[in-house]
This record gives C-alpha cells, sequence and structure tokens, in this order.
C-alpha cells in the first residue's frame, strides 16, 4: 500500500459516503420541519396577532397591586320615543358643588347620538356610562370612537362623551336612566388578592419542594451505593450460597410478619399507651442493644460455638430492630396527641376558629403554638405510616435475618461439598430458587396485562443462562468462570435468551394479554393457608423450577456469581426507567391516589427525586479515589467501615451540592407540578390561563421567575463551597 | 515466616502477572522486589493480603494459610499485614488523626466505630504513632494539607495502628523526591530494626534497595528472575533484570 498516493476508488467511495450522509441529514431535518409543523401563515393572521398582543399586554401587566374604589354617580332621566307633546326640558347645572351631568337630549330613539357632559367629578379618574332601562340591571354604554368601556375625567374633573341609545324592546314610552359613574380612589394602593393568594402558593411551592427533596435524600443515597459500579463489580457470591440465601428469603418473610410484627405491635402499642411504658420499653431496648454490640472478649470464629452465637446475634438484632420501628411509631402517634394539645393550649381555638394575636408577645406563643401543632401532626403522620406498614417491615426484616443465617450456617459446608454433591445441591436449590422467582414474577404479572412480560424476560434470563453454561460443558471450555464471555458463548447465551422467551410467551399464553390487554385467568389451583395459588402463577414456577434447576445443576453451587453485578444491574435499570417517567406523569397517577393538592406533588416528585439523585450520587461514587478504599481493606476494616471511613468522606460533598441542584430542580418542576393538580402555584396558574385572566396569571409568571433565580443563585453559590 | 508456594495470578483479561513464583520469607527480613512496570511487584504484594485472588498456589503465614481464610478469618490475618501505597492512599478530606485511627478498625468495636467513636486509648496510641514519625503536631490538620513525604509518614503511622509483623510497601517512594524518599526508607529501616517486623517492599531504585535491604528478589514478566543479597547483581544481572538497554540511576 502507498500512503502519499491513496487509491482513487477510495476517495470517490468517500465523497459518495459524504453525499449520502448529506442527503439523509437533510431528509430528516426536511421532514422533522414538516412533523413539528414549522409555517409562518398563522402568526400573521391580524386576529392572532391581536390575541397575542393583549395577552402578553396583560402578562406583562400583572396586577401586584390594587386600588379600591369608592363611586360619584350622578342621574338623568331619557324617555324613550320623544312624547307627541315635546320633548322633557332639560336640566340646567345645579348651583352647587356636587357632580352633575348635562345631556343634550332628553328624549330619542335607539340610535340617536347623546352627548353626555359631566362637571365636578373627581378629577383624572376614570368614568364610564351606565344605562338604567326602566326596571332593569343597569349596562354600560360604550362611548363612540372610543374601544373601551372607561374613559377619563379630566383635571377639572369634566368630561364629555358621546352614547348611542341602546336598542330596548318595547321600551318605548318608558323613561330610563343615564348614569356616570366616576371612580374614586379610596385609601393607598395596596397588594392585591391575587398577590396574596401567589404569595400563599408560592411558600407551598418552596415546602414542596423542599420536602420532595428532603425525602429523597435518604432513598437516593442507600440506591446509590447499589448502582455504583466500582462498589459492586467486587461482590461475588458461590452460587451455593446465593441460592441458599434467596430461598430461605419468602420463608424468612412469612416467619417475620408472623413472629416480629406481634413484637413490633405490641412495643407500638407500649410506645403509644403511656409515658411509662414507653420509657421502659426504650431502656430495655437500650440494654437489649448494648448486650448485642458489646464486643465478645474471645474472637471465635469458627466453631459450632461461635455459628450458634452469631445466630443468636442476628435474632436478637431483627427483634431489638423491629421493637425500635414499633417504638418509634408508637411514639410518633402519641407524640400527635401530646403535642396537638401541647399545641392548642399555647394558641386556643375560640368560636371563629384560632385565636388571633393582640400584641407581639402573644402572637410569639400563639406561633410556637402553631410550631407544636404542626410538629404534632408530622410525627403522627409518620407513626402512622410505620403502623400501616409494620406487616412488611417485619417481613423484610425477617427475611434478611433468616437468608443471613442461612448464609452463616452453610458457608462452609458449601465450600466442602465434592464436586457431584455441589451439582446435584444446585440443581434441587435451582429448581426452588427458580420456581420462587417466576412465582413472584407471575404473581406481578396478574395484576396487569403488560406486566406479564415480566415472566417471559425474568425466563428468558435464565435460559440465555443454561444454554452459555451448557456451551461451557459442552465444549469444555472452563477457563472463563463467568457466563457470556466468549463469542460463541455469548451468541448461545442469546440463542437461550430467544428460545425461552419464546417458549415462555406461548407456554403462559402472553400473547392475549399484549394484544388483548386481558389478564390472566385466576384459575385456582390449590388454597394454601388461604393464599391462593393461581395456575397461572404454578405453571410459571414449574417453568422456572425446571431452568433453575438445570441452571444450577450444571453450575453446581461452588461457581463463582457476579452478585454485585447483578445489584447494579437491577438498580440502574429500576433508577433508569423511574427517571424516565417524567414527575408531570407521576403526578397524574398520585393525584388518583391521594386526590389533588400538594401532597399528590411532593409524591410525584420525591420518586422522580430519587431516581435522578440516585444516578447523580452513584456517578459521584464511581469518580472517588479507589485508593483508600484498598487501604482500608488492607488493614482488616469490614466492608461497612470501609464504606464509612474510605467512601463515606469523599462523596459528602458532591452530595450535598447535587442535592441543592435538585431542590433547585424540583422548586421549578413544582411550579408546574400543579398543572395537573399536585398543588402549588401551578394548580393557580393554569385556572388564570384557562380563565383568560392574563393579568392574575402575571402574577403568579413573576413570583415563579423571581423565585427559581433567587433559588437558582443560592444553590449555584452553595454549591460552588462544596465542590 | 512467610511462605509462598507456586503463586500464579492470571487476570481477567488473560494477562500472566505473576508465573509460578516460590519464596521463603523468613521473620525480620527487609526484603526488596524489583523489576521494570508490569513485571508483577504490585500484584505479589496484593496477593499476600489476598486484596487480589490469585489463580493458583499457596501463601503461608504463621502456619496459617491466607489463600484459603475465610473473608472473617482474612480480616484476622489482615490486622496484622500493615500496607503502605505508593498514592499514599490517605482519605485527603479527613483530618490526620482519622486517617490513622482507620488503622485501628480491625480492632475496634465495629459498632461504635460507624459513628466515628474511638476510645480515648486509641486516640493516645494514634498520636504515638504519629509522633514516631515526627509528625505528631499534624494531628488534626487535613491530611490534603500535608506534603508528600509527611502524606506516607501518615501512611506507615496508619499501619503502625495495626500493631503489624508483616509490613507491605508497595513503591513507597516512587512520588517522592529523593531526600524524603530516603527520610521514609530510614523509618521503615526503624521498624524493621527497632520493631522486628519483617518487610517486603517494591523498589525501582536498585541504589535504594542496595542501601536498605537484606535481600533483593527481582521480578521479570512475572517470574522470579534473582533471589539474594543486592551486593551479588553485578552489570550482567542487571542487564537481565531490566533489559539491555538499561542504564543504573544511583539516587542519593
Amino acid at each position: 500500500m502507498n500512503d502519499s498516493t491513496p487509491p482513487k476508488t477510495n476517495n470517490a467511495l468517500r465523497t459518495l459516503l459524504i453525499i449520502v450522509v448529506i442527503t439523509i441529514v437533510l431528509a430528516i431535518y426536511s421532514y422533522g420541519w414538516t412533523v413539528t409543523d414549522i409555517n409562518l401563515d398563522k402568526p400573521q393572521e391580524a386576529q392572532r396577532q391581536q390575541n397575542l398582543g393583549e395577552a402578553l399586554r396583560d402578562l406583562l401587566s400583572p396586577n401586584i397591586f390594587q386600588q379600591d374604589y369608592t363611586f360619584q354617580a350622578a342621574t338623568l332621566p331619557f324617555v324613550m320615543t320623544c312624547p307627541a307633546e315635546g320633548a322633557p326640558a332639560a336640566v340646567s347645572a345645579p348651583a352647587d358643588a356636587a357632580p352633575y351631568i348635562l345631556i343634550s337630549a332628553t328624549c330619542g330613539v335607539a340610535n340617536d347620538v347623546v352627548t353626555v357632559q359631566g362637571f365636578n367629578f373627581h378629577p383624572e379618574t376614570f368614568a364610564r356610562i351606565e344605562w338604567i332601562p326602566d326596571g332593569g340591571e343597569a349596562r354600560v354604554r360604550q362611548p363612540i370612537g372610543r374601544g373601551e368601556d372607561n374613559f377619563f375625567t379630566d383635571a377639572l374633573g369634566r368630561f364629555e362623551v358621546q352614547i348611542e341609545v341602546p336598542q330596548i324592546r318595547g321600551s318605548s314610552g318608558q323613561t330610563h336612566i343615564i348614569q356616570a359613574r366616576v371612580a374614586v380612589p379610596a385609601g393607598l394602593p395596596h397588594f392585591s388578592n391575587t398577590t396574596g393568594v401567589v404569595l400563599e402558593k408560592m411558600v407551598e411551592t418552596i415546602f414542596l419542594a423542599l420536602i420532595a427533596t428532603t425525602l429523597s435524600i435518604l432513598p437516593s443515597a442507600i440506591l446509590s451505593f447499589f448502582a455504583a459500579h466500582n462498589l459492586m463489580k467486587p461482590i461475588r457470591m458461590t452460587l451455593g450460597n446465593l441460592l441458599v440465601s434467596f430461598a430461605l428469603l419468602p420463608v424468612g418473610w412469612l416467619l417475620g410478619s408472623a413472629l416480629l410484627s406481634p413484637i413490633g405491635t405490641f412495643a407500638l402499642n407500649l410506645g403509644q399507651g403511656t409515658l411509662f411504658g414507653a420509657g421502659s420499653t426504650a431502656l430495655a431496648l437500650g440494654f437489649a442493644m448494648v448486650a448485642a454490640v458489646r464486643k465478645p472478649r474471645v474472637v471465635e470464629t469458627t466453631g459450632w460455638e461461635a455459628r450458634l452465637r452469631s445466630v443468636l446475634l442476628a435474632v436478637l438484632v431483627a427483634i431489638i430492630v423491629t421493637a425500635v420501628v414499633g417504638l418509634l411509631g408508637g411514639l410518633g402517634l402519641s407524640g400527635d396527641m401530646f403535642f396537638h394539645n401541647l399545641g392548642s393550649t399555647l394558641r386556643p381555638q375560640t368560636a371563629e376558629g384560632p385565636a388571633v394575636a393582640a400584641n407581639f408577645g402573644q402572637w410569639l406563643v400563639y406561633a410556637l403554638g402553631d410550631v407544636l401543632t404542626s410538629f404534632g401532626n408530622m410525627i403522627g403522620t409518620l407513626g402512622q405510616l410505620l403502623q400501616l406498614l409494620m406487616l412488611p417491615i417485619a417481613g423484610v426484616i425477617g427475611a434478611v435475618t433468616l437468608s443471613s443465617i442461612g448464609t452463616t450456617l452453610t458457608l462452609d459446608a458449601l465450600k466442602h461439598v465434592d464436586r457431584v454433591t455441589s451439582h446435584m445441591l444446585g440443581g434441587t436449590l435451582g429448581a426452588i430458587c427458580g420456581a420462587i422467582l417466576l412465582g413472584i414474577t407471575a404473581s406481578i404479572g396478574m395484576q396487569a396485562a403488560w406486566l406479564g412480560l415480566l415472566t417471559p424476560l425474568v425466563a428468558a434470563g435464565l435460559g440465555g443462562g443454561v444454554f452459555s453454561l451448557a456451551y461451557q460443558r459442552l465444549t469444555g471450555s472452563k477457563q472463563r468462570k463467568i457466563p457470556g464471555e466468549s463469542t460463541s458463548q455469548r451468541l448461545s447465551s442469546w440463542v437461550g435468551i430467544a428460545l425461552v422467551f419464546l417458549a415462555t410467551f406461548v407456554l403462559l399464553n402472553v400473547e392475549r394479554a399484549v394484544v388483548e390487554g386481558v389478564l390472566p385467568t385466576q384459575t385456582e389451583l390449590l388454597n394454601l393457608f388461604g393464599m391462593p395459588i393461581y395456575f397461572y402463577v404454578a405453571e410459571a414456577m414449574l417453568i422456572g423450577a425446571v431452568l433453575g434447576g438445570v441452571a444450577g445443576a450444571l453450575a453446581g453451587t461452588r461457581a463463582a456469581f457476579p452478585f454485585g453485578d447483578m445489584l447494579y444491574t437491577t438498580t440502574r435499570t429500576i433508577l433508569n426507567g423511574l427517571r424516565s417517567i417524567e414527575p408531570l406523569i407521576m403526578g397524574l397517577v398520585f393525584v388518583i391516589w391521594v386526590g389533588i393538592g400538594p401532597f399528590a406533588g411532593v409524591l410525584a416528585l420525591t420518586l422522580h427525586s430519587i431516581a435522578s439523585l440516585g444516578k447523580l450520587y452513584s456517578e459521584q461514587i464511581e469518580s472517588i479515589d479507589s485508593g483508600p478504599i484498598e487501604a482500608l481493606q488492607s488493614t482488616g476494616a469490614n466492608q461497612l467501615q470501609t464504606i464509612m471511613y474510605a467512601v463515606v468522606p469523599q462523596i459528602i460533598p458532591p452530595y450535598i451540592a447535587f442535592t441543592m441542584y435538585r431542590w433547585d430542580i424540583n422548586v421549578r418542576m413544582s411550579t408546574i407540578i400543579g398543572f395537573v393538580g399536585g398543588g402549588g402555584v401551578g394548580f393557580l396558574l393554569q385556572q388564570q390561563i384557562n380563565l383568560l385572566r392574563y393579568r392574575e396569571a402575571g402574577v403568579a409568571v413573576l413570583a415563579i421567575a423571581i423565585v427559581v433565580s433567587i433559588l437558582d443563585y443560592a444553590s449555584a453559590s452553595i454549591r460552588q463551597r462544596y465542590i | 515466616m512467610l511462605i509462598i508456594e507456586n503463586l500464579t495470578k492470571i487476570y481477567d483479561n488473560g494477562f500472566k502477572a505473576l508465573d509460578n513464583i516460590s519464596l521463603e520469607i523468613p521473620d525480620g527480613q527487609f526484603v526488596a522486589i524489583i523489576g521494570l512496570s508490569g513485571s508483577g511487584k504490585s500484584t505479589l504484594l496484593r496477593c499476600i493480603n489476598r486484596l487480589i485472588d490469585p489463580t493458583e498456589g499457596r501463601i503461608i503465614w504463621n502456619d496459617i494459610d491466607i489463600t484459603a481464610a475465610t473473608d472473617d478469618e482474612l480480616r484476622q490475618i489482615r490486622r496484622r499485614i500493615g500496607m503502605i501505597f505508593q498514592q499514599f492512599n490517605l482519605v485527603k478530606r479527613s483530618s490526620v488523626i482519622t486517617n490513622v485511627l482507620s488503622g485501628r478498625l480491625g480492632y475496634v468495636n465495629p459498632v461504635f466505630s460507624l459513628f466515628n467513636y474511638f476510645p480515648g486509648k486509641e486516640k493516645e496510641r494514634a498520636l504515638a504513632a504519629l509522633d514516631r514519625v515526627g509528625i505528631r503536631e499534624k494531628a488534626y490538620n487535613r491530611a490534603s494539607a500535608l506534603s508528600g513525604g509527611q502524606q506516607q509518614r501518615v501512611g506507615i503511622a496508619r499501619t503502625l495502628m495495626q500493631e503489624p509483623e508483616l509490613m507491605l510497601a508497595d513503591e513507597p517512594v516512587a512520588s517522592l523526591d529523593p531526600a524524603t524518599s530516603h527520610s521514609v526508607m530510614k523509618y521503615l529501616q526503624l521498624l524493621n530494626e527497632e520493631d522486628g517486623l519483617t518487610i517486603l517492599c517494591s523498589l525501582h531504585f536498585l541504589s535504594l534497595a542496595r542501601a536498605y535491604s537484606h535481600r533483593v528478589i527481582a521480578l521479570k514478566d512475572g517470574k522470579l528472575e534473582f533471589d539474594g543479597p543486592a551486593q551479588a547483581i553485578d552489570d550482567e544481572r542487571f542487564k537481565m533484570i531490566y533489559g539491555e538497554e538499561a542504564v543504573q540511576v544511583e539516587i542519593h
């Protein structure tokens, strides 16, 4: 190959390629132009331009301030259709200084032009002419030659306008009244009612964002550790341990909800009951906790005695945690009453509602009372939450405890099993876990038609594993222990994924669910202690058992399983999925659940913030210096200590910065979450826009702009300090 | 006594970092490990405390098979093996004393340590360790405020908290200037002579190995190329270890 003179064909090809690319790009943009309906005809229509002008003028004249008026009025009679005997005599100017009007005609028919002159009115303020039919409602007459009803008095309080006599059916012969109404400013201009409402809603908006951001910090911080590749990748488990702990999860759940939840409920009742009960429970828990965390004198890590001790410790910790949760719930519930009573003692209720403060000292006391009441309300709701969630919390604690006990007990035993046993055990455990896994997905799949796709997808994952492992067995390539490494192995795993997906799809009749949107038939196969097992679920469990059994038998219990990778991928997938749903859409759903109002907005923004912050946080973890982690591991620190001492100090500053950033974003979002009923200033703004009250809408827009830019500046300067 | 038997490490990407290494290191020896970048020095050191899991082979230390230890046992073993690093691996935002105290995490109550609580005698121990490396007055400074040599001394103080019997030093002076290098190496020598610590120290410069070590181990492409006293490395040996084009550079 001669580099100095490249072949001509190459050049020609490159030119052709460039032309093709340019053509494609042009095609994409022209299509985009058409799809987005960009055209300049509509904006040129006179009506639209006028509407735009009016809307913009109103938006830019927000009625922040308001002037109250009293009205001066002066009237004169007007006879409809001049009588045969001649027009009534015109009234002449009175001698005193009271406002009066003169009219050019005292009688006439419809469409006659009458000149109205006014004198002695308030100078330079607006006025209007009203026509009051005999026994009818006053109606405004627009002066001829002016665009609007209002006109202004001059510096001497005079005016002269011409109006037309209105057409009023059957009014001939009646005497109507012509009235001039002139507005007289009363007092100084003050903030309008709109401003008051907007400010109130703005406070709601800011707090909505604050609460949503705060609630999202803890869950997203926890999730971020699972979504950080550098922390998760090294975590590996042998398949045997993983299967044992997974198989024990549902058992632990049942045990936890059956045995632990009564303990939690008991602690809750104690906490809620009396101060004595709460105090003694807390004391007992304190002692138990000290006993549990006290360092044993002799550190022994092997032998049955040590194992028994660690099992007892795990059970003790589970009981303590459940009891603490219950106690906190009970304290919340009783605290609600306590603080509510305290608050209403400080600020008594009167017949017209809460007492109004007479002086500053009293105001302070009342404010304290309000704060106490709100505090009671807050902890009461939190206590109620714990009370409602007691059963699932106990279940989760039970599941985690039993599965960790199982791991501790079987860790050594699984390490020393021989090859054949390892594969047999793998098959058995794999079948159990596969059945549990697909049983869960199938139960989820019974809730909504498209969730039915979950079972074939998870089964396909298992199938991929089976095929890849089978390929490994057949070719005898044992060098690579992680499935899916070489190209042909990856290919075999994709074949497995496709085949098993199709097979499960057909077997479970998911097609009907996807096409018709019909849920699987709820044919009960058997009833287990009041818990129905449906035919559909049983079928899925059978598929899972087969796939899991084969995969487990092929891999054996000693195979390394990239557990951390799995956690990472699962967390990331969930976070990405959640993040792709806009808070406005989440708001729509939450409004259905908790009703229109800021609570729905809080839930929507919290959920979205968890996903978004979880990703931002985890990226910060991924970019930390890994040196300290290595150093801490080498000192013999455990994983939790390593995270606390090597990871946490490095991520606190960026976490603060990103939390501020998220609050900033949440304030912006909360200003529009109201458009779907999520509370805050957006709800108000939407109403005003729908009613075409652009001047009122202008106040809301202005308030949003001010608050957002202040927060933007504040969050930027705080972030700067921490990065 | 540290015994390494047929140690082999093949990374996931297929790179063979260590190839059938066997060694016996008696207690109290100062061993320098030399070799080009990528010759397996760091991998060897990290296999000993299992920051890296070896593919094959065994490591036996004081009659305990480190390679077969469970996670709990491994933590117990690691407590007695100190390690310092080329990049010091301190938490730069934390104070010096927190960095030093973190070397004690394997000993203290794990629950209390999560809330950054250390008993008073542990704090005294940390200050004493800092005193030994001559930077007690910097205890409450941020680690990032210290110079490179001082940071490496904090690293040494951290390992002192472990009351180690074995010290692994992974190119401890490669990021330091010559004068500071000598000061850090002198502290290692001190620990070797006063406390009787076994020291395994990977180095770039043969001159440092000559000045401080009892024994030199040279690695080349993951294989053991030389094992003997530093004085036995002549020009021919030197070229075998470092390649034909290498020239000896002295560090004073």
